[in-house]
């Protein structure tokens, strides 16, 4: 057998580069009809009226009072409704479905309803939240979430500091952007609904959607279709379109299909939760960094969704790969009134990165001291305490990172060269994630399980509820049972997720995948090796357990380890910089990674380039403004992401530094990547304009506005 | 559901437009993405193709002209080897290859926005549009046909037959559009510049602005101003060049930009034309 890191031919490459792949809107269901949302046309309002149009034959309307169970979406609160009962709280929230044969008269249709509101002062920005404006939206305070931690001594420290450095970061919006728009058919089938949709985590919408038909978790059956990218952006928001559907089809006994136009997607869809991070830092009289202080505030939008965990992922990567002796944070999550917020890879630390990073650049400037060298002398360790005073449990290998990536471009050398303002820079940034979901989330909410079954033809089939979404999940999960099992690839069959047939081995999230789920599987084929005989037909189960070194999570006081394991990289970015009109253009790319050791060395690559050129359209190019609540960039014309010609060839490497609870040593790979290519780029801008910047997305205008 | 029509000839063409009202479909990149609409777009009026029509493909050179047919490819205009630089630079940053081969320039004229690409170089090299109906031709200039965004000079029965562009000798040339991104990319503002210097004087001085007004920002007084300078001259009164077209740069904010941006680049580039570019 090779060895596990050598690429193979992806299992979905010709189908998918030649077109075969049917996506759910290419399916042929027979008989379908389509359903469109009727939609707020405010962002808070109380709902006088809702007059609906005379209906053609064969067209219907689908609304609250057709729901059996409950009007709530079921996800980590439940306070989005399926659709609006006597409020709306963003432009774009549901408010009716309406279901036919053709879609050009249901937009007609949707364009009769007569719809009065009242409209209420609308939360506009985070500061009309704080100011509780017009009411609170969320209980008294408007937090989804307020948390604090503390490290060692911070207060001590603050007080005997010899100086004090404090400045705001600030992020925007982020558009997923995945090829195939959301998309969903129900059926009516075997006394039940049955969906597919394109989505990350089949169970979470059986999780959405039974409450609202008041059915038991078998009362509904859902199957993934082939997923054309996801990024998080088919964590949630699938259970809002799934819920409706269902509603739809459990009354009207007819299949139906939901599929978003890309406007529609780009207006109605989730995004990245922007941010708004202060850092106030503690210097001794050496200048050495005693103590930080954060307040980290995320935009949460209109409904809780899954901000409250976004937002630990955000404060538990407050100090990056940084061992800084005194902490203190507080971090809230606020309603407003713009579309709610979700899960986009990274699921927070991007945001908190970029403060970090930025924040530790402008420190070393004040220094007078390389940024680099400057960030060196903080690494964490092996023993390292962390910001929830857990522990580094393993080697920390950023040392032999940061020599690769230096060799690999000449880092030393360009930053000495360049100097400031000279209209070429090189930026370089440091980052981690953990691995899988936060705390004891693994045990405690998910407590995977995963099936693995010998034909009586000796091909062995995967029964687990992740997804292949474009990362190449069926491909690597495979690689680890034929390798475990020492039989060929074609020998593995991965059976396509579905609710009514594999088991709930959690959601396709939290780069959890592989070093959580991937790792069960080499144990069920391990298992399985061991009771092998030809021809006959074996069943094997794995459940998760949890590692035995990880100092105890505690829920409510977030103390602890955070994540057993912790991935680790280094983005290198060299950038030429216009004066004339301030644009900036990429000219080099390096990236180095520890991951443990890459399943398939050619598909993480694919994660590190996909995820670094989405982070620099974050940090660049993609500019989402809302204006009102309404957001103002709605095309693909508008909402600007880097095509291959902003984007010079990408080196990378990877420092081996396998995990031993990690299938064939792999940690988590697929979030990390978005991690550190906002600040990398940002850092080598000030350095090519000489100019010290604070917000993202680092448009021109934003360029030309900085002062010196 | 709108009428569509396949004229076999220019002659059926225009008495189609002489007897209906009709939308002109050349190549279709804007008219498709304006009128899309789930599953099969919708037009409000009836359609008319004609970017099939040899009699609109060619491009030719008539004497000092260059004579491009309204429905020549902008991929035909790039490649074409008698296009003037200027033109050539611009039609070759608009989107990406498949809509160059597919859009044509006469679409783009008489699609009149704001921020379409090959409309700056046609006002700096002083282009003319030739009109053509059943009654017919008129031949009109470029600053004269476009009214505001989207609108034109332009009758009902009338088409777009060729654009006219003089083949002048400019000796320092520089355009540069500055987009959204490096492909694909819509302008948020762009320069098109060009002047004949000889024996170290000014002869002739063409500058035209795109995407920061209604139509195309040009004016010939300010070039006359310049005219006839020698080089030390010209260089001595940038400043009070600079301060005349800040005063006729009158941008917006919108999606993609903002006022404050567009004029300060456009007054960048600008300088740095006068400054760097006519150095020689």
């Amino acid at each position: 057998m090779n060895n596990i890191s050598t690429p193979v031919r992806r299992l979905d490459a010709v189908e998918k580069t030649a077109g075969y792949t049917k996506y759910i809107a290419d399916r042929d269901f027979g008989d379908l009809l389509y359903g469109k949302f009727l939609r707020s046309e405010r962002p808070r309002a109380r709902l006088v009226s809702v007059r609906k149009p005379a209906l053609p034959d064969g067209y219907y309307i689908i609304d609250k009072d057709d729901i059996p169970g409950e009007n709530a979406i079921h996800m980590l609160g439940a306070d989005w409704p399926v659709f609006a009962d006597d409020e709306v709280r963003f432009i774009g929230q549901s408010i009716a479905l309406v279901v036919g044969p053709d879609r050009k008269v249901l937009e007609e249709l949707v364009n009769q309803f007569e719809v009065r509101y009242e409209d209420l002062p609308a939360v506009l920005s985070l500061e009309d939240s704080m100011a509780l404006k017009g009411g609170a939206l969320h209980n008294d305070d408007n937090c989804y979430a307020d948390y604090h931690l503390l490290k060692g001594d911070p207060d001590r420290a603050f007080e005997e500091a010899d100086h004090i450095y404090e400045h705001t970061y600030e992020t925007g919006p982020q558009e997923h952007v995945y090829m195939e728009t959301q998309g969903f058919v129900g059926v009516w089938e075997d006394g039940k609904v049955h969906l597919h949709g394109s989505l990350q985590c089949p169970f979470y919408v059986r999780h959405a959607v039974t409450p609202v038909l008041g059915v038991k978790d078998d009362g509904v059956r859902v199957t993934q279709a082939p997923t054309g990218g996801a990024f998080g952006g088919k964590e949630h928001y699938p259970d809002i379109i799934s819920t409706a559907l269902a509603v739809a089809v459990d009354k009207l006994k007819k299949s139906i299909g939901i599929f978003y136009e890309r406007g529609e997607d780009i207006v109605n869809s989730v995004k990245r939760h922007p941010s708004r991070i202060t850092i106030k830092t503690a210097l001794d009289k050496e200048g050495n960094i005693t103590a930080m202080d954060f307040d980290s505030i995320l935009d949460g939008g209109a409904f809780e969704s899954c901000s409250c965990i976004v937002l630990q992922r955000t404060i538990f990567h407050a100090t990056g790969v940084y061992d800084i002796p005194s902490t203190k944070l507080r971090g809230r999550a606020l309603a407003t009134n713009h579309i709610p917020f979700d899960a986009f890879r990274g699921f927070g630390a991007p945001q908190a990165i970029f403060a970090l990073e930025t924040h530790m650049d402008h420190l070393a400037e004040m220094a007078g001291v390389d940024p680099v060298a400057y960030k060196e002398r903080y690494f964490m360790k092996k023993g390292s305490v962390t910001i929830t005073n857990g522990k580094i449990h393993e080697e920390v290998k950023l040392p032999e990172i940061l020599a690769r990536a230096k060799e690999m471009s000449d880092y030393d050398r360009k930053a000495k060269e360049y100097g400031k303002g000279g209209n070429r820079g090189i930026g370089l940034s440091f980052f981690n994630h953990g691995g899988a979901f936060t705390g004891n989330g693994e045990k405690a909410i998910i407590n995977a399980h995963v099936k693995v079954r010998k034909r009586a033809d000796d091909v062995v089939e995967i029964y687990v509820s992740n997804v292949e979404m474009g990362q190449g999940l069926m491909t690597t999960f495979s690689k680890i049972a034929a390798q475990t099992l020492e039989i060929p690839i074609e020998k593995i069959e991965f059976i396509q997720p579905d609710t009514d047939i594999v088991p709930d081995s959690g959601p396709t999230v939290a780069s959890r995948s592989i070093v959580i789920v991937g790792t069960l599987v080499g144990k069920a084929s391990a298992k399985l090796k061991k009771q092998w005989v030809d021809g006959e037909e074996i069943t094997v189960w794995q459940e998760y357990e949890e590692p035995d070194f990880v100092i105890p999570w505690n829920q409510d006081t977030f103390q602890g380890d955070a994540y057993p394991s912790y991935s680790w990289g280094v983005n290198v970015v060299e950038v030429e910089y216009d004066p004339v009109t301030f644009e900036v253009s990429i000219v080099g790319l390096w990236n180095v990674y520890d991951v443990g050791v890459p399943i398939d060395r050619m598909i993480v690559e694919g994660q590190i380039e996909g995820g670094l050129v989405q982070s620099l359209g974050w940090a660049y190019l993609e500019k989402m403004e809302f204006k009102e609540g309404r957001i103002q960039q709605r095309t693909m014309a508008d909402y600007v992401i880097p095509t291959t010609l902003d984007v010079p060839a990408i080196e990378n490497d990877f420092i081996l530094n396998p995990y031993p609870e990690g299938a064939f040593g792999a940690k988590g790979a697929g979030e990390i990547v978005h991690n550190g290519g906002a600040p990398a780029f940002v850092s080598a801008v000030e350095m090519a304009s000489g100019k010290r910047f604070d917000t993202i997305p680092l448009t021109p205008e934003r360029i030309m506005e900085a002062g010196r | 559901m709108s009428e569509s029509y396949r004229p076999e000839s220019l002659d059926e063409l225009l008495k189609l437009m002489d007897e209906k009202d009709l939308i002109p479909f050349a190549g279709g990149t804007d008219l498709m993405v304006q009128n899309a609409a789930p599953v099969l777009p919708g037009f409000k009026k009836d359609v008319v193709f004609l970017g099939h029509l040899k009699e609109l493909q060619q491009i030719r050179k008539e004497g000092h002209d260059l004579v491009i047919g309204a429905a020549a490819t902008l991929s035909a205009i790039e490649s074409h080897p008698d296009t003037p630089g200027l033109l050539r630079e611009a039609v070759a940053l608009i989107a990406a290859p498949a809509l160059r081969n597919r859009g044509t320039m006469g679409g783009n004229i008489c699609n009149a926005s704001p921020a379409g690409d090959s409309i700056p170089p046609l006002y700096a090299l002083d282009a003319k549009f030739r009109l053509q109906s059943r009654k017919g031709e008129r031949v009109v200039k470029a600053e004269d046909f476009f009214k505001g965004p989207g609108r034109t000079d332009r009758k009902k029965e009338e088409i777009l037959k060729e654009i006219i562009v003089p083949l002048k000798e400019w000796n320092i040339k520089k355009y540069r559009k500055v987009g959204t991104r490096a492909a694909n990319a819509l302008t948020k503002c762009s320069i098109t510049a060009a002047a004949k210097v000889k024996g170290g004087r000014i002869d002739d001085i063409s500058i035209a602005f795109g995407a920061v007004g209604p139509v195309i920002v040009r004016d010939r007084t300010l070039e006359q101003n310049i005219k006839g300078l020698t080089m030390e001259e010209m260089k001595e009164k940038i400043p009070s060049i600079l301060s005349d077209y800040s005063a006729i740069i009158v941008p917006i904010d919108d999606q993609r930009s903002t006022a404050v941006y567009r004029k300060q680049v456009c007054l960048n580039l600008l300088k740095d034309f006068l400054e760097q570019d006519m150095k020689g």
